[in-house]
């Protein structure tokens, strides 16, 4: 069961950085945008 | 903007299915869950490798066009190449911890080649920040975004050139050494993240096209309120 939860943590660790640099571009759009 | 949305959120849902199956596949009898990590892994990697060669492209077509959208294409393919190649090393760390037993080996060939290649691009992003002048900042990053890619076939065919630690590719010309519904999932995911790598390289395009715009816009303005050149006015 630890073993999975290392696992599903890798996984959102990794998903978490993606999303975070998708977030930083939206951010860049909007304030070009104001 | 609208287009952007739905590609990210297409995205977004082509990732989910890739994880459905990642997680509902069979798992290796020795590695346990860890087997699972190979379903980003391997193609965080190869979308580091697609971003990289993009950069290329983009590089060698500015030294011929001289055109800024190439320098764009190959700024915002560069960005995402580092991004996928940290979260590649990652989960490449964290399944050789469980796995081999530890996380890193400089003496394994295809891990030391891989961070020599994050570093470099790390270095082609640090020279076009460094490098206020766009033309002059296009020039020296093309230069290096041509050049870095030599890196690429360095890094997968490294684990042929050197026995080392890193194995071989699990799926060749000649079969796949896992089972029938691992091999789906790990397909599936090769989509599902090259699609999330074109939706961002589109995004990120959008917002390099945009920050351009106002730049320019803010430079015209600059023009307007420059006071005249005391030296060109004549006596009245």
């Amino acid at each position: 069961m630890s073993d999975l939860f290392i696992v599903v943590g890798t996984f959102a660790l990794c998903y978490a950085a993606i999303i975070g640099y998708a977030a930083r571009l939206h951010l860049r759009r909007r304030r070009v945008k104001d | 903007m609208n287009r952007i949305r739905i590609l990210l959120g297409t995205a977004a849902l082509a990732v989910a299915v890739g994880l459905w199956f990642a997680f509902t596949s069979p798992v290796d009898r020795l590695q346990g869950e860890f087997s699972r990590i190979v379903n980003i892994h391997a193609p965080f990697l190869w979308v580091a490798f697609l971003a990289f060669g993009v950069t290329a492209l983009a590089s060698i077509m500015w030294l011929v066009k001289k055109t800024p959208r190439w320098d764009r294409l190959g700024e915002a393919s560069a960005e995402l190449g580092v991004v996928f190649t940290v979260t590649g090393l990652f989960t490449g760390m964290v399944w050789g911890q469980a796995v081999w037993g530890r996380a890193w080996d400089w003496g394994d060939a295809r891990l030391a080649t891989t961070a020599v290649m994050l570093f470099v691009y790390l270095g082609y992003l640090a020279l076009r920040g460094a490098t206020p002048d766009p033309e002059m900042r296009a020039r020296r990053s093309a230069i290096l975004g041509a050049v870095a890619v030599v890196q690429v076939p360095l890094v997968y065919f490294s684990v042929y050139m050197f026995r080392t630690l890193h194995q071989t590719p699990s799926i060749r010309p000649d079969g796949a050494t896992m089972p029938r519904e691992m091999v789906v999932a790990l397909l599936v995911n090769f989509l599902a993240i090259t699609y999330l790598y074109v939706a961002l390289l589109i995004a990120r395009l959008d917002v390099a096209r945009a920050e351009e715009r106002v730049a320019a816009e803010a430079d015209l303005a600059g023009d307007a309120v420059k006071p005249p050149r005391l030296t060109e006015v004549e006596d009245v």
